[in-house]
């Protein structure tokens, strides 16, 4: 490498050598003044001043130690970035908390149902978020006509443990799974419900048995409270 | 005084960092609290909390 360099070196010494004398006959063409003195030494253009005279800034000098200014220095610094970080986390936090449900919307979106008014056997049809629910307070016997199905064999296969909290209250969102219709309850050939749009039948347990729709109706999230009230949302 | 704080929070990063964070949230707390009374205090006897015991009887569980 180093012969390289060397040789690279000389190359370019020679050029600039050789172009020398091109510059300055580009430099008599030229209608711009030359630097003055340009191949002499650096010249201060405060005429009097031969000597560099520095100025004497020890009254500006601080008092105290090496070790307290930098201490306050730091400090300084510090405070600056504790008060940017806490404004910018309450920035962040603020936004965010700015695009969460505000409490309406929060209230509009649950639903509260007395169960103790629903007696057994009965279907209780609500509104939540625009939507239908179904509550169904299954007697026994509809319990055990729910879990003797054979689960392999349903074309959504779920168990009806998996579709219910406690057995006796059946709560889904009563939207037809093939096209949103609202299906009748009581109906169809399962003992269910039944789709009068498209004729789809669901069973006791609101899973999809026959007719066009492709699954089981939905079950929305929903919550025992303790004084035996049913929370929807 | 000064070298021992200056030595033990400032010297490295990560305890500046540290420090930075800690005062940080202790700081946010704090300002919290005095804008909390401050506003507090500039609207008394407007908010519900103020007013509250007029409407509603006892029992202070909501």
């Amino acid at each position: 490498m180093a012969p390289l360099q060397t040789v690279s070196r000389a190359l370019a010494r020679s050029a600039t050598a050789s172009r020398a004398p091109a510059a300055t006959a580009v430099r008599a063409m030229s209608s711009t003044p030359a630097l003055r003195d340009s191949s002499s030494s650096y010249q201060s253009p405060f005429k009097g001043e031969s000597k560099t005279n520095v100025p004497d800034f020890s009254k500006y000098m601080s008092k105290g130690s090496g070790s307290t200014n930098a201490l306050f220095s730091y400090f300084m610094v510090g405070t600056l970035g504790a008060i940017s970080a806490a404004g910018a986390k309450s920035t962040i936090q603020q936004f965010l908390v700015n695009m969460s449900a505000s409490a309406d919307v929060l209230a509009m979106a649950k639903v509260e149902v007395d169960l103790a008014a629903i007696p057994e056997g009965k279907n209780v049809i609500i509104k939540w978020r625009g939507k239908p629910v179904f509550i169904r307070h299954r007697t026994a016997a509809e319990i055990d006509e729910a879990n003797s199905i054979n689960v392999a064999s349903l074309r959504d296969p779920e168990t009806d443990d998996q579709r219910v909290k406690k057995p006796e209250w059946l709560v889904m969102l009563g939207v037809c799974t093939h096209l949103g219709c609202v299906p009748i309850g009581e109906a169809g050939d399962f003992g269910g419900w039944f789709c009068p749009c498209h004729g789809s039948h669901y069973d006791i347990s609101g899973r999809i048995r026959k007719g066009p729709a492709p699954l089981n109706l939905e079950i929305p999230a929903y919550d025992f409270s303790d004084d035996g009230k049913l929370v929807v949302g | 005084m000064a070298t021992a704080i200056y030595n033990t929070l400032f010297r490295r990063n990560w305890t500046m960092l540290g420090a930075v964070f800690v005062g940080a949230f202790a700081f946010e707390i704090g300002y919290d609290n005095v804008m909390n009374k401050v506003w507090d205090n500039n609207n008394r006897g407007r908010q519900w909390k103020d007013i509250r015991h007029k409407y509603v009887e006892g029992g202070d569980d909501e």
